[in-house]
């Protein structure tokens, strides 16, 4: 339900700042709903794409913010090909999402954030991915210990992947860049 | 024939190394030399674009961008999610002097962005003549029917990538015609699979990828062919999961373009990789026609 007595102006400057950063203009929606019907993820949002859009229409940032429908886009980009108005849907939901993990937002979908968190500090160490490597630590973090795990005898018999993690060269610089991102060097 | 910087990405070098083997023997076939990028790293994916306000999803193909800038004009990823992050990260160094600087930076040099950047069905289109195609093929894919699926990141966004009709994408069609084969018409072509679903959230992965199996067979086609490895993760390497969360019996192979490519050079099933898969490409293998020489 939307909720009209706490709207608009307080969600007002996050409004902007996802407009700025998608490039997108969020009133120019006028809810065709196509977004939605073209979504591949949208039976697992809370909002669907239209409405999500909505909200922010209705300056409702928290709830989006905290949304599922944030974490769990494919970044598939089928609405943004498919809105008559030509609105980058997805630069917004991906727009939000960022602005969601800044804002430390961080309670919905703990598995995926978890799994992409995981996939870049394995990249930061090994400078490739090293597939076997997240696995085990997806599993043994979410301590869903068999998850995927009959896929394995498979990718081991063809020798798909590897016990032994990947090598570069410049590890160093792979380093570097992820210190001069954040600082720290590590993903929060 | 033109020689290529050659980005193969993290899945390439291992998941999905049937990929590359056939990529590799496809192009030795056909004269294409193809220089492996020298310490090349992760792209980024799909993770490194939602962090730290997405700079670290420019720095990581910038990397691989300006390393491919020593050696050849064009660089190949046959992967489509490495392309779209390369091609991504050139449109974005392209327009903005203060990425430019930062990411010179962090490299430490003034960054090189302008190789061209290529994906496999891109480059396969440009260096394969049909006809010679045609010629070496005898027609061995005449008896086989197959469903061009390109999934989300290769042809969007449009204005970024620039590759094919992201409505209706028809890129991978003349070469498998002129090895004989037939198109079926697949709606599906450019529908998402789930994406980076599968270990984390796999109800995604099953409901969008049942999809594209059932619409495929529907379509009558003997096999689905992509160029996205991870899509072929989704279709392939999960389809047992799919059936079983579904209670469904789909048995479509997965091959990638490369593949199918090879076989109508002749090239083994072992040789590709072929074998590899979850999914047995037997039923289609046998209606491959045997011809007399390579």
């Amino acid at each position: 339900m939307i909720n009209l007595s706490r709207s608009v102006s307080a969600g007002a400057p996050i409004i902007s700042e996802i407009e700025r950063r998608s490039g997108q203009q969020i009133s120019a929606c006028y809810q065709c709903g196509r977004c939605t019907s073209t979504c591949a993820g949208s039976f697992a949002f809370d909002y669907s794409p239209h409405r999500l859009m909505r909200l922010l229409q209705f300056g409702m940032v928290e709830e989006v913010l905290r949304s599922r429908t944030a974490q769990l886009c494919l970044d598939c980009m089928t609405c943004s090909l498919r809105c008559p108005m030509s609105i980058d849907v997805a630069a917004v939901i991906d727009t939000a999402k960022a602005i969601a993990d800044e804002m430390g937002f961080k309670d919905t979908e703990r598995d995926l954030r978890l799994f992409r968190r995981g996939f870049l500090k394995n990249v930061r160490r090994h400078g490739r991915l090293h597939e076997a490597g997240l696995l085990s630590w997806f599993n043994i973090r979410t301590r869903k210990f068999t998850n995927d795990l009959s896929l394995v005898p498979l990718l081991m018999r063809k020798k798909k992947i590897h016990v032994v993690p990947p090598r570069i060269r410049n590890k160093h610089e792979m380093r570097r860049i992820f210190r001069e991102i954040n600082g720290a060097g590590k993903p929060r | 024939m033109t020689d290529y910087s050659y980005f193969p990405g993290c899945s390439l070098a291992s998941s999905a190394m049937e990929y590359d083997a056939s990529f590799r023997l496809v192009s030795e076939v056909f004269g294409i030399g193809l220089d492996e990028l020298e310490d090349w790293t992760c792209c980024g994916a799909s993770p490194a674009p939602h962090h730290w306000g997405g700079e670290l999803g420019i720095l990581l193909p910038a990397r691989n961008l300006h390393i491919a800038g020593r050696s050849h004009p064009a660089v190949v990823a046959p992967c489509a999610g490495c392309y779209n992050r390369l091609k991504y990260a050139q449109y974005e160094l392209r327009r903005n002097q203060q990425l430019r600087e930062r990411v010179a930076q962090v490299l430490r040099e003034p960054v090189r962005y302008e190789t061209e950047v290529v994906n496999l069905i891109e480059m396969f289109n440009r260096e394969i003549d049909p006809a010679a195609l045609a010629a070496r093929a005898q027609g061995r894919l005449e008896e086989i029917s197959l469903a061009t699926y390109y999934g989300c990141v290769l042809t969007r966004p449009a204005e970024i990538v620039n590759f094919d009709d992201p409505n209706d994408p028809v890129m991978m069609e003349p070469l498998l015609r002129a090895a004989g084969a037939t198109i079926t018409h697949f709606p599906f072509k450019s529908e998402c699979c789930g994406s980076y679903m599968g270990l984390a959230k796999k109800e995604i992965v099953f409901r969008a990828s049942r999809q594209i199996i059932e619409t495929a067979l529907e379509s009558g086609a003997d096999a689905i062919v992509t160029v996205c490895p991870l899509c072929h993760q989704n279709l392939d390497l999960r389809q047992r999961q799919i059936n079983f969360a579904w209670d469904t019996d789909f048995e479509l192979p997965v091959l990638y373009f490369s593949q199918v490519i090879g076989l109508a050079l002749g090239a083994s099933p072992e040789e590709l990789g072929i074998d590899s898969h979850a999914v047995s490409a037997d039923k289609l293998l046998v209606k491959i026609k045997k011809t007399a020489n390579r």
